[in-house]
């Protein structure tokens, strides 16, 4: 069973390869043996080889005799800027501008370490490696020079592709000095730059793939197109957990260009394959009007009747029960009674769907002698694993090829869509892409956990919290999965604010079964608690009748702390930063400054993954239930920033999709399957209701953090907190609707 | 299956499939013109934005029977090299993320441009509207059209 968790992946055994594997695998790929870097340990493996005409002093780098130096990127790009903030790394160790390189996307292949998106990590777990393949090449080009002139390294020095010689009009180009510097030894340890003669590190660098993305040229994984590919369209069974009863395929064959129909049964992780009926057809619109014409029985499983209501009635009986405690500082049970005054609400949050523009879609080519895969995924050696699986062929013998994503958010984390893909190429003996629907991906996604969550909290005599209990209930996306981990695990965080800085806290959890397919759904258990948290803070600054920032530097203190933190992102996070960013966004926003009349803010900060961010939402009301949001203000300190115009990028969408799944994002449960199917009912941000964002990028020299998922728990909170002070209504459920109750 | 011949980026081009097909698979699947995407199917987003007689209409839900008497303008047509003002104005202000949903963008406010040339924010708002982009990137796809309207809009 593959459960792929992106920040666990050495542990996700998808591909063990064998030394002799690693060698074969090595040759298949299309710099030839290179010098790996092992991006665990972050050590340059030694050694080094000359193809051709090039210089390649790492599996990353080419630098031919003649012409652009390629540098290659080694993760999905799924929107999240890493096709450029990568090689940006490198580029600066190496000493180049940026309109000298080209850049390639990487296979799989083992020698780039870790290949995946997922969990904001790239920048942050490549960033010393890349820095040192860039300065370890730059450092034997400067010997090669050194060697040519016989002169001390001291003597010579790079820039901007050329090898200079000090005090002197002597040069060499890095093209001149590829084949001497192809025999040289690869020093261990070179020396980093000084971050301050960073000249790429920090500025804004438009994504490589942008003229052709505006051109149409892109290659997406839909846009891959192997000779002679034949493509399916999958009926799934829309009851989840069911399976194929009998299939009527006599209307569907019959379609001129149907090739053939194939029956999918479910593997008993659900993770995998799902119950379907696939139609194969020379092109897309055959196999989805083939699929249109099949007569399917399905056999549905037990808790078919699974419903919204189903789920709410065990939320509701959890949630006034005992769970797990997870935390427990001082004891909240005895601390009310010195409470000055006590406050409790339920807070409720929908299933989300994931929604890429870019539906599932995989290529598969299986061969009896090798397979070749193509798509758009979060996690190309998950396909590789799964497609060794379920071929039975060695990891050696497929090749992974990775396009661009149109969209990730913690969807394509799982690669279910390729296995249908890997599955039925081996039956049909022919390259396939499996293309979804919207209405697939919409019915049959791994869907952001639910959850239903009691807030108390109480304030002592000086309007201080004194104590502080959480009991959250959701469909624990780990428990869902079967990890040995526990099902609290990105659900709820026990160390996250305000733990620690208030006396008596108490956190509890208790997981619900569900049928429904849950999984990583973008800043995964932040985008709840986050809401949750900085909205309840909320409420607890205005029973305070405190500033609810004035109420949160306050509980935050004046002395500067490193509050320990165990959850993605610790181990620690210093309450300096947090504090930082909440100022700055406070004074960006004018927040002392009462708004225009008619404008209504809102405040949130929160820590995730290692950034830190603060948000200020203004909205009006157009009428007294319809709310616009006007503006946004983030603060956000992600450390050393790589690309500046790709960090406003993340940051801005984030916000926005942060904003439209708390107006709108909601999917329902029905009879044990998805009532949305499109973009009609699940409704997502568009142009006429983004709001103008303006961004703070903390200037630091701390270490580079992601920041694909940040800026977008807080938005939710700080949003609601500006429709309770535009209204006076407390959302406590999303998404927001005016128009239900809300008890104050 | 029968044949049709479609105007497409100022080429006549024929195609032989189902009265039914609608015209963004014709476009992707029979002539390669793989620049038009698929989002929806159902006209909720935008990604399959191209141009007919000038219009910005959605391909995904435009059978080809219907397509014949009209000329249709892809991606691939907008410019020969990628240098439409807007084309330029998007890469200028770095505006693609995942970059899935930035032809149909990019067709939505041609269209719109060729009928304003110096449009306004509800007249970009009533424009882009019915084009998703599930990364977000609005703030820079208002600031792009802008650019573009300002440095002279038209092609």
């Amino acid at each position: 069973m593959i459960n792929f968790d992106p920040l666990k992946q050495e542990s996700n055994a998808d591909v063990q390869l064998s030394r002799r594997d690693f060698v074969k695998l090595s040759s298949l790929a299309s710099l030839g043996l290179f010098v790996g870097a092992n991006l665990v340990t972050g050590k340059l493996a030694k050694g080094n080889a000359l193809l051709a005409d090039s210089f390649g002093p790492s599996v990353f780098i080419s630098i031919p005799k003649e012409g652009k130096i390629t540098i290659m990127a080694k993760n999905p790009e799924i929107g999240q800027g890493v096709k450029t903030s990568l090689p940006q790394i490198i580029a600066e160790e190496l000493e180049l501008r940026w309109d000298q390189i080209q850049v390639e996307q990487a296979p799989l292949d083992r020698r780039f370490g870790a290949q995946f998106a997922g969990g904001s990590t790239a920048v942050k777990t490549n960033y010393t490696t890349l820095r040192q393949a860039g300065a370890g090449a730059r450092e034997m080009l400067i010997e090669a020079a050194a060697r040519k002139w016989n002169v001390p390294l001291n003597k010579c020095f790079a820039k901007e592709g050329v090898v200079y010689q000090r005090d002197t009009q002597l040069k060499f180009t890095y093209n001149e000095l590829a084949e001497t510097a192809s025999h040289l030894e690869l020093r261990e340890n070179p020396p980093l730059k000084d971050p301050k003669d960073f000249t790429l590190i920090g500025k804004a660098i438009g994504g490589v793939d942008n003229q052709k993305i505006v051109s149409g040229k892109a290659e997406f994984g839909l846009d891959a197109r192997p000779k002679g590919m034949l493509v399916a369209s999958v009926e799934r069974c829309p009851v989840f957990g069911g399976k194929v009863k009998s299939i009527d395929d006599s209307a569907a064959l019959k379609i001129a260009g149907v090739e053939k129909v194939i029956k999918i049964e479910p593997t008993p992780d659900p993770t995998r394959l799902v119950a379907g009926v696939a139609v194969i057809a020379k092109n897309t619109w055959t196999a989805m009007k083939g699929r249109r014409a099949l007569k399917i029985e399905w056999e549905l499983p037990e808790g078919a009747a699974e419903t919204d209501e189903t789920l709410q009635s065990h939320f509701e009986k959890n949630i006034n029960s005992n769970g797990e405690i997870l935390r427990n500082d001082g004891d909240v049970d005895a601390a009310w009674s010195n409470c000055k005054k006590v406050h409790e609400a339920v807070y409720e949050a929908p299933f989300l769907a994931h929604a890429p523009m870019e539906p599932m879609n995989y290529i598969a080519d299986v061969r009896a002698d090798g397979a070749d895969l193509w798509g758009p995924t979060q996690v190309p050696g998950s396909a590789m694993g799964l497609a060794a699986a379920i071929t039975g062929l060695t990891p050696d013998k497929i090749k992974v090829r990775m396009t661009r994503v149109g969209g990730g958010f913690g969807r394509r984390l799982m690669a279910d869509y390729a296995c249908e893909a890997i599955y039925l190429s081996k039956e049909l003996g022919k390259p396939v892409q499996v293309v979804w629907t919207r209405e697939d991906d919409m019915q049959h996604d791994f869907y952001r956990p639910n959850g239903m969550f009691k807030m108390k909290a109480g304030l002592d005599a000086s309007n201080k919290l004194a104590a502080w209990h959480i009991k959250a209930s959701t469909t624990s996306r780990y428990a869902f999965r079967g990890s040995s981990d526990p099902s609290y695990k990105t659900e709820v965080f026990p160390d996250g604010f305000p733990a620690g800085f208030v006396p008596n806290f108490k956190m509890e959890y208790l997981p619900v079964a569900s049928k429904v397919p849950r999984g990583a759904w973008r800043a995964p258990g932040h985008n709840i608690t986050a809401w949750l948290d900085q909205s309840f803070i909320d409420e607890m600054a205005h029973l305070a009748a405190k500033d609810p920032i004035e109420f949160r530097l306050e509980l935050l203190g004046d002395e500067d702390k490193e509050m320990p933190y165990e959850d993605h992102g610790g181990p620690f996070y210093k309450t300096s930063r947090l504090k930082n960013v909440i100022k700055l966004a406070a004074e960006k926003s004018n927040w002392k400054t009462p708004p225009p009349k008619g404008v209504f803010r809102g405040f949130a900060a929160h820590f995730m993954f290692g950034a830190y961010v603060a948000e200020v939402v203004s909205i009006y009301m157009k009428d007294s239930n319809t709310i616009k949001v006007e503006n946004v203000v983030a603060a956000c300190d992600c450390g050393t920033v790589i690309n500046r115009s790709g960090a406003l990028n993340q940051i801005q969408g984030g916000i926005i999709d942060g904003l439209s799944a708390t107006l709108n994002g909601a999917i329902h449960i029905e009879n044990g399957k998805v009532k949305e199917g499109n973009f009609d009912g699940y409704k997502l941000m568009r142009m006429n209701e983004a709001p103008s964002i303006e961004v703070h990028l903390v200037e630091s020299t701390e270490s580079p953090e992601g920041l694909g998922e940040m800026s977008l728990p807080t938005v939710s909170a700080a949003l609601c907190n500006a429709i309770f002070a535009a209204t006076g209504k407390r959302v406590r459920k999303l998404p927001v609707n005016l128009t239900e109750e809300t008890k104050l | 299956m029968a044949n049709f011949t479609l105007d497409v980026n100022n080429q006549s081009l024929k195609v032989d499939v189902d009265p039914d097909t609608p015209l963004l698979w014709v476009l992707r699947d029979e002539l390669e013109l793989k620049g038009t995407k698929f989002g929806c199917g159902k006209a909720l987003c935008g990604a399959c934005t191209v141009h007919f007689n000038g219009n910005a209409v959605r391909s995904c839900s435009l059978p080809v029977s219907a397509a014949t008497k009209g000329k249709i303008t892809t991606i691939e047509g907008l410019s020969s090299d990628g240098s439409h003002p807007l084309q330029q104005a998007w890469v200028e202000l770095d505006v693609p993320q995942c970059g899935y949903c930035q032809v149909g963008q990019i067709m939505s406010a041609a269209a719109l441009l060729q009928r304003k040339k110096n449009p306004t924010d509800d007249d970009i708002n009533s424009a882009m509207s019915g084009n998703l982009c599930r990364c977000g990137t609005y703030v820079r796809i208002r600031e792009a059209i802008k650019l573009a309207a300002k440095k002279g809009g038209k092609s």
